[in-house]
């Protein structure tokens, strides 16, 4: 059948998402209660969580002069609520495929992007006063709808390319459509698989643009993550990735914080 | 990005945050050249979803849109901004503004060749004055009415009566507008509007695709409107010749109307009479004698009989034709198509209430055209992804259609390179009832395959 995707696909794919590893609960977990230097020796025995970490704080937006390789020191440097978000950066990119095909992604530039996004998500909830560590970690998951995306769409790629040659169809809108689920409903799926916070789930459901959260928190911070999905979507590299319409901009609904934001991120 | 084409126009639509960096990023040199490629008459970039963008990022896309203009005539330039984009667009680019600005999509459909929208009253205003005929103008050489409001107060009280106007245009600005030849529908009859000096850039201009198609899908009436053209040259009359000759194959009419010989050579005159092309001082020598109109074919395109029969190298690729439907129905409804029946004839619907249909052409290595008919709620059902919504509006749906069939379209151009078989596709054309589709394809023989996709069944018909 030449179907675009259907339910069954998404469930198998929702399926085949494994459990949070061992190592990786337990360190949260530890986290989670402030254990730093013990989570940091439970972290240790990962051995490719190390390299991550490592790779991800020496990179050059998050400023550090001398290269960080202790996990203990990395901990310490990040402090609860950033390590935390960075073992779910670390998580999600386990879920990444080995070769992107829809998107012109690999390993380096997926982690650029959650690194990015990472670290402008601190600046804004430093400047919205907000000490969370789950809404430090809700950033987490937003990567993660590239990822379902790429998985249920590769194999698809000529199918969607000659659609979007007639309609400028989102993968967002496509999978609505056609299935009544969205990207942002099997990122819930996985957050629920990973027990990660409920409020995690709610912030990434409000991103999307088009599903605004009763809770007047939670939906302004969909509006700042949508607004600085895009910012990031705008550059070069994840333009030319492919990603920049993956899904829909919707600038109405960012109208109303766009100032603020374009003043915090220097935009002129 | 790939630009999405309707209507003869090409837009782009990027989202966020356009500057100098990025705008360089929306285009690489696969997309500036597949834009070249198209058969576009416009090259827009929307910017309904572009949150900030500053003069470097327009910049960026107005040098490249004018190194594709440079090679196929395009109108270039922005679309889909609200007044606080326009004026800033207008602030950065002050007196060098050369591309367009339309306020949105569908202000700049009726200024593209395309043939859907004539006859339309439409309300213009602009502070600047030559503007606002240069915009009125366009629209009147593309068969519109408009209507002119001489200032911002009668502007605002003329725009209250809303139901008076089809559009109401403000916030636009024609740059350099695209040569491409305008071509308009009236009845059954297409003019296109041609001036100035004719010379070899003529093929270029001129729309042979869209011709051909509308020859192929049985309109017989070509008028020229050539009240403003001053001369020609022998690579013109070459051109007009050889359109007369393949015209003829079609028993379809070439006129010329308010053409003026003072500055072209009268034996031009002959030589074009000779090739079959009649010469007519008004268009309404034409338009209005229905007599005429009859015997230059154009009172019913279902009197010409076409004697082009469908051949082997049509009937051998079949497969691929259905298989291009079948793939793009499953793909659009998530649901199973099946063949039913297959036979060769006459086209036959039974029971014409209530069915739409949609026509695609092709041609190239081989020639023909499939035609898809639906009952109106199973249109409705296969064009839902495309739809988005529940709708009972018939525009809206036939336009819909008329995307999913430009879709099967582009599978069977795949298809069929798959097999070293190179075909180009025609606009998509629509019919809102089988009367006006049995006018086109009717004694005309060709392959009917009835599908069906969750038991809802829709007729599949291959001609030539």
């Amino acid at each position: 059948m030449a179907n675009m995707i259907t339910k069954d696909k998404i469930d198998d794919f929702i399926e085949k998402i494994p459990p949070a590893p061992k190592v990786l609960s337990e360190t949260i977990a530890l986290l989670n209660i402030g254990e730093l230097t013990k989570a940091a020796k439970i972290a240790e025995g990962d051995l490719a969580l190390k390299s991550y970490l490592k790779n991800i704080v020496n990179k050059p937006i998050y400023g550090f002069r001398n290269e960080v390789s202790d996990i203990s020191q990395i901990f310490g440097i990040l402090g609860v609520s950033l390590s935390q978000q960075t073992v779910y950066n670390y998580m999600i990119t386990l879920l990444s495929p080995k070769k992107w095909v829809l998107f012109k992604l690999n390993a380096k530039t997926f982690h650029e992007f959650q690194a990015n996004l990472s670290k402008k998500w601190e600046t804004i909830l430093k400047h919205l006063n907000i000490d969370d560590k789950n809404i430090y970690a809700a950033i987490s998951l937003l990567p993660a709808s590239v990822i379902v995306t790429e998985a249920l769409f590769a194999e698809k790629i000529d199918n969607v390319n000659l659609l979007r040659t007639t309609k400028a169809l989102d993968f967002n809108t496509i999978l609505i459509r056609l299935c009544g689920v969205s990207l942002f409903d099997i990122c819930e799926k996985i957050a629920k698989k990973w027990d990660m916070d409920e409020s995690i789930a709610q912030i990434i459901q409000a991103s999307s643009g088009v599903k605004p959260s009763s809770d007047e928190k939670i939906n302004t911070l969909g509006k700042w993550m949508h607004l600085l999905l895009f910012y990031e979507l705008s550059k070069p590299e994840f333009i030319e990735a492919g990603l920049n319409d993956f899904v829909d901009f919707q600038i109405e609904y960012i109208s109303d914080i766009y100032d603020e934001f374009a003043s915090l991120m220097g935009v002129e | 990005m790939k630009a999405v084409v309707k209507n003869g126009i090409a837009v782009f639509s990027p989202q966020g945050f356009l500057d100098g960096n990025s705008s360089n990023a929306f285009m690489s040199i696969e997309d500036i050249e597949a834009a070249t490629n198209l058969k576009a008459d416009m090259i827009l970039v929307s910017l309904k979803k572009v949150v900030f963008f500053n003069r470097n990022g327009l910049d960026i896309f107005i040098k490249l849109f004018f190194k594709i203009r440079k090679k196929n005539h395009a109108t270039v330039g922005f679309c889909d901004y609200d007044s606080k984009k326009y004026d800033a667009i207008k602030r950065f680019f002050h007196d060098e503004l050369y591309f367009s600005l339309f306020k949105t999509l569908e202000i700049a459909y009726l200024f593209s060749s395309s043939f859907k929208n004539q006859n339309k009253s439409i309300l213009i205003y602009s502070s600047d004055k030559s503007q606002r005929s240069a915009i009125a103008i366009e629209l009147h050489d593309g068969g519109h009415n408009p209507i002119i409001a001489q200032s911002e107060q009668e502007f605002n009280e003329k725009k209250e009566k809303k139901d008076a106007y089809d559009y109401i245009i403000d916030s636009t600005f024609l740059g350099q507008m695209g040569q491409k030849v305008a071509t308009r529908v009236t009845g059954n009859a297409i003019i296109y509007t041609i001036s100035s000096f004719l010379d070899v850039e003529i093929g270029d201009k001129f729309n042979i695709e869209y011709h051909n198609n509308s020859l192929n899908v049985g309109f017989r009436l070509f008028i020229f409107d050539a009240y403003k053209v001053i001369s020609m040259n022998v690579h013109a009359l070459n051109f007009f010749s050889k359109l007369a000759s393949s015209a003829a194959e079609y028993n379809a009419s070439i006129c010329f109307v308010g053409m003026k010989f003072d500055k072209t050579p009268e034996i031009f005159r002959e030589t074009m009479e000779d090739a079959g092309i009649l010469f007519y001082a008004q268009m309404d020598d034409i338009l209005e004698n229905k007599e005429l109109l009859k015997e230059l074919g154009a009172s019913s395109a279902s009197n010409v009989k076409n004697k082009r029969a469908l051949n082997k190298a049509t009937v051998l690729e079949l497969p691929k034709f259905i298989d291009a439907t079948v793939i793009t129905l499953e793909m659009m409804t998530n649901a199973k198509a099946v063949k039913e029946a297959v036979s060769v004839h006459n086209l036959i619907i039974e029971d014409k209430k209530g069915k739409i249909a949609s026509s695609i052409g092709y041609y190239g290595d081989i020639d023909g055209m499939v035609i898809l008919v639906f009952p109106q709620g199973i249109a409705k059902k296969a064009c839902e992804l495309l739809i988005g919504e529940n709708t009972d509006d018939m525009e809206l749906i036939l336009d819909t259609l008329a995307e999913l069939v430009n879709i099967v379209g582009g599978k069977i151009k795949t298809l069929l390179a798959d097999e070293l078989i190179n075909v180009n596709i025609t606009l998509p054309r629509t019919y809102q009832d089988v009367d006006s589709l049995l006018e086109v394809v009717e004694n005309r023989r060709g392959v009917q395959v009835d599908l069906s996709f969750n038991g809802d069944k829709f007729l599949f018909f291959l001609t030539r």
